[in-house]
């Protein structure tokens, strides 16, 4: 079970909603009850196929690449970084070496603790995620030390970790997660796992660099505006100026006639094109 | 109609009309993403470009009159000396906050850098007027170009 399903098992949506409006500040996040069922894949989508992957927010493959996945949407407040010195921090991973991938779609796995659904807002990533992560990061490091003393024969209480290594200190002996992983993914997550004492924290409280900023100097870093499928269209739509206005006719022969316009589609409130790229719709849009 | 351009050096073939402005042929024909849209209508500067070197609006530029000139966009920039400089600076200071205005701000000001190796402020002003951003990193911009403006070029 992962961490955040275990959350939800503790926290129902109705003691969060309560809460948040005891506390006398809710986000208007109100969902009808059968929303919470959507995106719900069993499985997280991505790739954990041959890596070491103890819960929802940590891979780790045979080369020692650990993929931190965000639950949080990174809008400039810097939480893919926060996040991730969060989760190396319990992790002891080398912070340098790690990557980041957004969350796939799923409450149940990646839902903000404090919303009960998949959602960033009211500045409480961090409030929210905090145990859960130091958690994730503990238990990903206990299974790893666990795979270690296992082949060394020896107690894992003896054994420490540091920059994704995990070292027998009385034998000299040392093994990185990423010869590890395959060994720890046989392991199982223990209970009640300790965390750090904060003053041995080297990550947390230390200004780092940002992680998502290399991508956002080169262009690669991919927007919402930025996402694209396989033979994807493009729409713009034109709604009534006027407040509860309705469509009264369209005429969209001018429209048809644009190269690259697809499709015009006439709804109660709105007229939208669709075309094979922006301008083309764009330009459908404005036919006369 | 067939067009070829050359972007970021190298040539690129597509179908688009004559009028459609570059800023879509890049996004959605090519799906060179870098290269935000913003306003649409050359006021927010997050779709710069340069086209022989020269900032300018992809938004509003018919990609019919680019004809044999040098496209670059963000994804090409660091290619160039002055533009690594200028991503370099961007990082060491953490000039990005949310980033979507930060392509064309860097667009902007690599081709502020080349023209005018060491601006002073009113060159910046003025190179950097056309170009805005919502979080408001305008001051760690200023700084980022003449930090890079004082690195030897690599």
């Amino acid at each position: 079970m992962t961490i955040a399903e275990r959350n939800f098992e503790t926290v129902s949506r109705r003691t969060l909603l309560a809460g948040g409006l005891a506390g006398g500040f809710l986000f208007a996040f109100h969902l009808p009850a059968r929303a919470l069922s959507v995106n719900e894949p069993v499985q997280p989508p991505d790739d954990t196929a041959g890596k070491f992957a103890p819960n929802a927010f940590i891979r780790i493959d045979r080369s020692g690449t650990t993929t931190l996945v965000m639950p949080q949407v990174e809008m400039g407040q810097g939480v893919y970084t926060s996040i991730s010195m969060i989760l190396a921090e319990e992790l002891d991973a080398d912070f340098s070496r790690v990557a980041l991938e957004h969350a796939p779609p799923s409450d149940k796995l990646y839902g903000n603790p404090l919303f009960g659904i998949q959602a960033t807002g009211n500045s409480n990533s961090i409030r929210a995620w905090w145990p859960h992560l130091r958690t994730a990061g503990a238990s990903a490091r206990a299974m790893l030390v666990q795979a270690a003393a296992q082949q060394w024969q020896v107690d894992p209480a003896s054994c420490t970790t540091a920059n994704s290594e995990v070292m027998h200190k009385d034998s000299g002996r040392k093994l990185s997660y990423g010869a590890l992983a395959l060994a720890a993914s046989s392991e199982v997550p223990p209970k009640d796992v300790p965390l750090k004492d904060p003053k041995d924290f080297v990550l947390v409280g230390k200004p780092l660099k940002r992680l998502d900023t290399p991508d956002k100097v080169n262009g690669k870093a991919v927007y919402g505006i930025d996402a694209t499928l396989l033979n994807m269209k493009f729409a713009t739509l034109k709604v009534c100026p006027v407040f509860g206005g309705k469509v009264a006719k369209v005429d969209d022969s001018a429209a048809k006639k644009i190269p690259g316009v697809q499709k015009i589609v006439v709804l109660d409130d709105f007229v939208a094109v669709v075309g094979d790229h922006m301008w083309a719709a764009k330009k459908g849009l404005d036919a006369r | 109609m067939a067009t070829t351009l050359t972007i970021n050096g190298e040539p690129k073939s597509f179908d688009a009309p004559a009028d459609m402005p570059l800023l879509w042929v890049l996004r959605d024909v090519l799906g060179m993403t870098g290269t935000k849209f913003g306003c649409g209508i050359a006021q927010c500067g997050a779709c710069t470009v340069h086209i022989d070197g020269k900032a300018v609006r992809s938004c509003m530029l018919p990609v019919g009159a680019v004809r044999d000139r040098a496209v670059t966009t963000i994804e090409g920039v660091g290619a160039s000396p002055v533009g690594a400089k200028v991503q370099k600076a961007w990082l060491e200071l953490e000039v990005v906050q949310c980033g979507y205005c930060q392509s064309g701000q860097i667009m902007a000001a690599a081709a502020l850098l080349a023209a005018t190796p060491h601006p002073d402020d009113s060159d910046i002003d003025a190179a950097m007027a056309g170009n805005i951003c919502r979080c408001g990193t305008y001051v760690r911009i200023r700084a980022a170009i003449k930090q890079a403006a004082s690195q030897r070029q690599s």
